[in-house]
């Protein structure tokens, strides 16, 4: 990211003395992805000098809005307007030349070249110069490092980096690219608390020169300690924007859920049977998970609830053999050890990814062959695979599931996301199984296909099956789920009954700030 | 490639029971304008027999072309199916021979080495997950090191009985035999990679291997599999092979991976994984196997094989990345597609039209008019074409085909390789040449198809290396073999004054003539010469470099030895050339050119090399070539007449070049060849 | 990526494997052996060079036997025509690098997998060299073909300042210029490389352009040192430089690799050959030797940093 130049420092300064300019003004931004709308008109105000953090649930579109600052994205409609000019056709070149960088939660690295290489590429781009001065480099990385207060050594080769030394780098990079406007995802999610707190004199510091920072985070009490003011996001849209000082936790969790309930389909009711599935201590280390215990009974919904990285996910893949754990689970009482998909499928668990598209299907086969993969022997005779039989049951579940597909032998690339995510169902249904966990079924989905997806889960429960219902909305937690479990840096919180449970509590624990749960209003 | 528009745009539907892609019906296209050329430029081409040897050839490769698809679907490789060709047949033939197993045994064996191949390659690349490219290119070190290693690259085992030879020479319902083999393992690979779960399985590990592993499929045990199944499908074509060229040695299968993955990879596969047909990868090898045998019978050079193998490798992923660019940008270009079309037909068919007009043109133009009176055809094979001796030799063959005006085809492999020798000489019979004159480079290979070919009556001819005596009608014989052995072994027992070390070079370990005079000249230093020592011999491959090298390592390793008897063409002056950069004055003499050694007799360094001329004896290969074909030799002749040549002796059926002749300082200048 | 671990390891086989040499041999060690051995494998070395950095791009390059065949053949004709040396040898670096340049094109920018592309110009580079030369040796080379006119010795000297300074330079490029640390981005992360403004295509095609450079100039040095250039030279070359490298300790995926382990597995692999002979074990073990060497070198590296379940692919 080259320096600023003379021109842009002029601007800069201009916009200093004109101290009533904002940095950054988005107005009525709007962003809709193959048919669901991410954004529905976001306004965003960042002054010089401010810190104004950004909050709101999983999918309230923080990191689309971040995208489109960025200029990764193009918004729909609305407008952009950094430093008092309006930007259209933004790039992310563009906007770097304007000062605005951005710290993501993965970092884009080298993993074979040092830290100080790292920086120094990202910092380097349109320098001239045939020789590579690895004084200055290493001196470079040295003085970012040391400004955010971290000992690591610019000579480590950052494929060996833990995480929280990745995203210190990514830190680094930014700062050394002179940001006017610097957006932070999460920045703080892996570090300790002294790195926090040196993070925060440094934002202090940027703060002073005028710099606007857009802070995302889901630590409540970091942000009341930092921003400036705050803005809530809920379901693409802005709903509040206030100054720090003015509000208390249990107001901003307010704000950031309360919606109603009328679209989620209402709840079967199941008699439930004896215990499917059950976890005593579970850990995997390898995932960070740790002391995991709960049961799942048959025809029951048991939802899991949890910030993004709370080890809900790992969860999952520990229960499917994805990532084999030295802990037992009980099935039906017997216990198991999970070594492989492969096993966990024989013995009638099933799971749908949380990534559709690289994980939960193939999207260059047909629909009837990603129906049919996990199932491949109903489909077989002999080890032959019946191309009629396949076809047949993939149009079943065409017409049962109501997929809007030309044919079951098109490839699933073509089909919208909703769709899409019935076939990935469709081909657990097709192994019939006992135990099935959802991994954010409707994530990226349409409203209509939504309902219908929770009708299948439903009958699910109705026919028996134990159910896992991983989801970051609450609504369809509450909505569909017997119990849920609330998860938290890698562990189970803990698990409310139905009645019990509330958006505003369910967040609240999720947040670590179960002492803070708001008066229950009439909306959850 | 205009048809991949046409079917691609047509449907959004993906390969279905075997539907073919656009490049496959581009393919498709090309190996029928391909047959029409040759059939048109050649009359030969379209018969029978010649469809049934494109078969018979294109077996070994295509068993490997069917092996290497689904490791290719799965974005896999495999490099190391040549080697292990190469280690299976020695270890058949080794078993055969020297441990006396019956056939069935020793093909038991040499499958049970095969899979013990395939399992390496299987667990270091499904289960430690390693590299195939890297892995693959190890053990295609490895595999080939050991089959040399054990035979020393020189063991050649042949004298197989008839029974087992069948399998490779002959005919069923007059197909040959090994094709219904290669059609069971292309059934049997068919269902497996386009019905069974497995092939399901395969290419959803090529095109998302993750995506795959969450579906549950047992990603690791099917790609062990596939690397197994591999290795042991070579060895099945080892097994073919041998018995085809009735011949085990270390070096077959040399460069046959390349071959079948360049097949696979035209036929529409991708490298990448995921996308790709058995069919497509049959077709692939098809169009290369008519490509070669077409420009055989048409006498063209092999060398334009590899030349349009490799544009068309270029052109076909070009194309296809291309059109995958343009599926993009599909609809834009929607109202485009019909003028496309037929500019590609247009295109194509301009193509085709010169093409055939160029072939027919190429032709010697004396052809065209001489259709009439068609002139005889004399078709002369050396050993390898780049062996200078060998190319002094055309100079002779070109001025008799001259003189006589005769047409001369001169062609044959560029470095020593029975099987492309058994494949020219096949197209000469399918072209129906009137005599064929060889310098056979295996006996054991070469006999059965220069049988046929005087089946077919066609006069057979050998020269330099001989076949079995009832392949051929005569034999062209440069100097005795024990003419040649004393001649050397004398020279080097004036030189070392009866006594001393001394060590041979020779060609590669294998060669049969030059392991003849070895033998002689052992003979007679035993006899004559008992203070002389034969310390080592050292192959030099033909190569003049590593003549070089190994008679530096004579210098070092043998520091005693004061004479060099090179008996290779190009390694005499390689060792000569060591031996000067040395300062040594170790003696050098041999079989070589004039021409190559000048400089190094001028200097001394080499004393005497012992040859007879090339240039004659290529003028005889045509000569005798000619004489026999219009039936000038009586069957019980003494002599016969030579053109410039004069009468030449006869001894039964070996016509004699003359005696060899021993050329140092004194006549090195007049010696021209 | 623990590159000093692996050369470490290399300098103690070869030290191993000098020992046994010392004790066992007379001879090995003589300089005229040494000599003999170090101009043998000149072209390897060289070509050595140039193949790491394609390899550190991530992509490979099989047809450098082909090439240096072409070159050879060039550096003959051009002499034969009476051209001054110091010109021949020009041409001739030129047109390796061409070649290099028309593989890197198909490559970078018509996108071609590597494995593919230059199996292809193997192939017709080879064929169509055969086709020219008809198999004919390049003869009547002037005096002053052979060694450049110098003494022997001094050619020598000549190919030791050439080999140093190539391995030099490279890895000096690598490690300090802007251009170096590119080449080694681009393997490393080719969307970062994209983010940080990295134009990988013109990156790749100077790799492939530059390896047929050196190509050009190893066929050069190994050339001169005879009268006559055979039309088939280079057989096998690719796979001995690819298996340097790999012993090397480079990723076949790209973006870790270091001269210094190149210039190992080549000491290695190459004294191999000799050391068999001299140790009177039949030199046809030689392959199988350096087949078991290139398993060994890449599965050691997997029990040292075992590798997360990642896509299979070839063409990385």
């Amino acid at each position: 990211m080259r320096r600023l130049s003379k021109a842009d420092s002029f601007a800069f300064v201009t916009c200093t003395i004109i101290n009533m300019t904002p940095l950054l003004s988005a107005n009525g931004i709007t962003k809709s992805f193959a048919g669901i709308q991410a954004l529905k008109g976001i306004s965003f105000k960042l002054r010089q000098g401010e810190v104004h953090a950004l909050i709101g649930e999983n999918g309230a579109g923080k990191s689309t809005f971040t995208k489109i600052v960025t200029g990764a994205l193009q918004p729909d409609s609305g407008e952009l307007i950094v430093c008092g000019q309006s930007v259209t056709n933004f790039s992310p070149q563009a906007a770097r030349s304007l000062g605005i960088a951005a710290i993501y939660q993965q970092p884009l690295l080298f993993p074979h070249l040092t830290v100080a290489e790292n920086i120094a590429l990202a910092l380097e781009n349109g320098v001239s110069g045939w020789r590579v001065d690895w004084k200055r480099r290493h001196l470079q990385a040295r003085e970012l490092l040391g400004r955010i207060g971290v000992n690591l050594d610019p000579k480590r080769i950052a494929g060996t980096l833990s995480m929280a030394e990745q995203q210190i780098v990514e830190i680094a990079k930014a700062i050394g690219a002179d940001a006017k406007i610097l957006l932070m995802d999460e920045p703080t999610a892996l570090l300790t608390d002294r790195e926090v707190d040196h993070l925060f004199s440094l934002i202090g510091q940027f703060r002073q020169a005028g710099v606007g920072i857009v802070y995302i985070s889901h630590r409540l009490e970091e942000i009341q300690a930092i921003a400036d003011r705050i803005t809530v996001l809920r379901d693409g849209s802005t709903i509040a924007c206030r100054e720090a000082a003015g509000v208390d936790r249990g107001g901003l969790i307010e704000l950031m859920v309360g919606r109603s309930l009328a679209s989620i389909f209402p709840k079967h009711t199941v008699t439930l049977g004896a215990t499917a599935l059950e976890v005593r201590s579970l850990s995997n280390l390898s995932l960070g998970l740790h002391d995991i215990s709960f049961e799942v009974k048959k025809g029951e919904i048991l939802g899991m609830a949890g910030l993004v990285g709370s080890g809900r996910t790992e969860l999952a893949k520990t229960l499917f053999g994805l990532s084999p754990a030295p802990c037992s689970v009980y099935l039906e009482g017997k216990a198991v050890h999970m070594n492989s998909p492969a096993q966990a499928i024989s013995l009638g668990i099933g799971y749908l990814p949380e990534d559709r598209r690289q994980h939960g299907l193939i999207l260059d086969m047909a629909l009837d062959e990603n129906m049919s993969m996990a199932s491949m022997d109903r489909v077989c005779r002999m080890g032959l695979v019946q191309r009629d039989k396949e076809a047949a049951q993939g149009e079943r579940y065409i017409h049962e599931l109501r997929v809007k597909a030309a044919g079951a032998s098109v490839a699933a690339r073509t089909l919208s996301g909703g769709n899409q995510q019935k076939v990935a169902l469709a081909r657990w249904l097709a192994i019939k199984p006992r135990i099935m966990i959802l991994d954010e079924p409707t994530q990226g989905v349409d409203v209509g296909s939504k309902s219908e997806i929770h009708e299948l889960i439903g009958q699910m429960a109705e026919r028996g099956v134990a159910i896992i219902l991983i989801s970051s909305e609450l609504p369809e937690i509450l909505g569909m789920c017997d119990r849920i479990a609330v998860f938290r840096e890698k562990t189970i919180a803990a698990v409310l009954d139905r009645q019990k449970a509330t958006q505003a509590r369910i967040m609240a624990l999720a947040f670590g700030h179960a002492d803070v749960i708001p008066q229950e209003t009439g909306k959850s | 490639m205009s048809c991949s528009f046409l079917v691609k745009t047509m449907h959004t539907h993906l390969q279905r029971k075997v539907r073919l892609s656009g490049i496959q019906w581009a393919l498709l296209g090309a190996l029928l304008i391909e047959i029409i050329v040759f059939s048109v430029s050649s009359p030969s081409f379209l018969t029978w027999s010649n469809g049934m040897e494109i078969l018979r050839f294109s077996v070994e490769l295509g068993l490997l072309v069917v092996a290497l698809t689904p490791i290719l679907i799965t974005g896999g490789i495999d490099l190391s199916v040549g080697s292990t060709i190469g280690l299976v047949a020695v270890t058949f033939g080794l078993s055969w021979q020297n441990l006396h197993l019956s056939i069935l045994s020793s093909a038991a064996l040499a499958l049970l080495v095969a899979g013990v191949c395939g399992v390496l390659n299987a667990a270091l690349i499904a289960y430690l997950n390693l590299s195939p490219l890297i892995i693959t290119l190890g053990t295609y070190s490895l595999y080939r090191g050991i089959a040399e290693g054990i035979t020393h690259a020189s063991v050649s085992v042949t004298g197989y009985p008839a029974s087992y030879l069948r399998l490779g020479q002959g005919y069923l319902w007059s197909v040959p035999l090994q094709v219904f083999v290669f059609l069971f393992f292309i059934a049997v690979y068919g269902v497996l990679l386009h019905w069974s779960k497995v092939g399901r399985a395969l290419y959803a590990i090529g095109l998302n291997t993750e995506g795959a592993r969450y579906a549950g499929l047992p990603v690791k045990r099917y790609l062990a599999l596939v690397y197994l199944l591999s290795g042991i499908v070579s060895g099945i074509a080892a097994v073919i092979y041998v018995a085809h060229l009735g011949l085990a040695k270390s070096d077959l299968g040399t460069g046959f991976e390349l071959q079948a993955i360049t097949a696979i990879v035209i036929g529409g596969t991708s490298v990448f994984g995921g996308r790709g047909n058995l069919f497509g990868s049959v077709l692939g090898l098809l169009f290369l196997c008519v490509l070669q045998n077409g420009l055989h019978l048409l006498a063209q050079p092999s060398e334009a094989i590899g030349v349009l193998t490799g544009a068309l490798l270029i052109l076909v992923v070009a194309s296809d990345l291309l059109t995958e660019k343009l599926q993009i940008f599909r609809q834009r270009w929607e109202r485009w597609r019909l003028p496309l079309l037929l500019a590609g037909a247009a295109a194509a068919s301009i193509l085709v039209i010169a093409a055939a007009v160029i072939l027919r043109s190429s032709r010697t133009d004396a052809a065209e008019a001489a259709d009439a009176h068609p002139r005889p055809v004399i078709a002369v094979m050396p050993k390898a074409k780049g062996d200078p001796y060998f190319i002094s030799a055309r100079a002779g063959a070109e001025e008799a085909a001259r003189q006589l005006g005769v047409d001369l085809i001169w062609d044959g492999p560029t470095s020593l390789d029975p099987s492309m020798q058994n494949e020219l000489v096949e197209s000469w019979i399918t072209r129906h040449v009137d005599a064929i004159v060889v310098a056979v480079a295996n006996k054991g290979s070469m006999s059965t198809v220069l049988r046929k070919a005087r089946e077919h009556h066609i006069p057979v001819l050998t020269w330099d290396a001989d076949a079995e005596p009832d392949a051929r009608d005569y034999f062209i014989n440069q100097a005795t073999p024990e003419a040649i052995a004393d001649s050397l072994a004398d020279e080097g027992a004036r030189l070392l004054n009866g006594n001393g070390e001394f060590a041979i070079i020779t060609g590669p370990l294998s060669a049969e003539n030059q392991n003849e005079w070895i033998s002689y000249i052992r003979k007679r230093v035993a006899e004559r010469y008992p203070q002389m020592k034969l310390v080592t011999v050292l192959p030099s491959d033909d190569d003049r470099d590593k003549a070089f090298t190994q008679t530096q390592n004579i210098l070092k390793v043998y520091p005693h030895a004061k004479l060099v008897i090179a008996i290779s063409a190009p390694a005499v002056p390689g060792a000569a050339e060591a031996v000067q950069q040395a300062g040594s004055s170790v003696d050098v003499i041999g079989l070589s050119l004039p021409t190559i050694c000048r400089p190094y007799i001028r200097s001394g360094v080499v004393q005497t090399i012992v040859l007879w001329n090339t240039r004659d004896l290529g003028y005889l290969t045509v000569y005798a070539g000619w004489l026999a074909s219009q039936g000038r030799i009586p069957p019980n002749a003494a002599a016969i007449n030579a053109g410039r040549l004069g009468t030449l002796d006869v001894r039964g059926s070996e016509i004699i070049l003359g005696k060899p002749v021993l050329i140092n300082k004194a006549n090195i200048d007049s010696l021209n060849f | 990526m623990s590159h000093r671990i692996r050369e470490i390891a290399l300098c103690a086989t070869i030290a191993v494997l000098m020992l046994l040499l010392e004790w066992r041999t007379t001879g090995f060690f003589s300089p005229a052996n040494l000599v003999d051995l170090f101009l043998a494998n000149l072209p390897t070395m060289m070509i050595a060079v140039g193949m790491t950095m394609v390899i550190l791009t991530g992509e490979i390059d099989i047809s450098v036997g082909s090439i240096f065949a072409i070159c050879s053949v060039v550096m003959g004709e051009c002499a034969r025509a009476g051209t001054p040396m110091v010109v021949s040898l020009l041409v001739t670096i030129a047109a390796g690098a061409v070649m290099g340049t028309i593989n890197g094109g198909l490559i970078a920018y018509i996108r071609i997998p590597s494995i593919v592309a230059t199996l292809a110009t193997m192939v017709a580079l080879r064929d169509g060299l055969r086709w020219y030369t008809q198999g004919a040796w390049i003869q009547g080379l002037p005096q002053y073909f052979q060694w450049f006119g110098l003494s022997q010795s001094a050619f020598l000297l000549l190919c030791a300042v050439m080999v140093v300074v190539t391995v030099f330079l490279s890895a000096a490029g690598l490690k300090n210029l802007r251009a170096g640390r590119k080449v080694i981005a681009t393997g490393s992360n080719k969307a970062a490389a994209h983010m940080a403004g990295i134009d990988t295509a013109r990156v790749i095609l100077g790799v492939f352009a530059l390896t047929g450079g050196l190509t050009g100039v190893a066929a050069v040095l190994n050339s001169v040192r005879f009268n006559q250039v055979p039309s088939n030279s280079g057989l096998g070359l690719e796979l001995k430089v690819i298996a340097a490298v790999a012993v090397g300790g480079a990723a076949i995926t790209g973006g870790s690799a270091t001269i210094t382990g190149t210039v190992l597995g080549v000491v290695l692999l190459s004294g191999i050959g000799s050391a068999l002979t001299f140790l009177g074990i039949s030199a046809y073990w030689e392959k199988a030797i350096q087949g078991g060497i290139i398993l060994i070198a890449v599965a050691v590296d997997v029990l040292q940093f075992p590798r997360k379940d990642n896509a299979h692919t070839l063409a990385a």
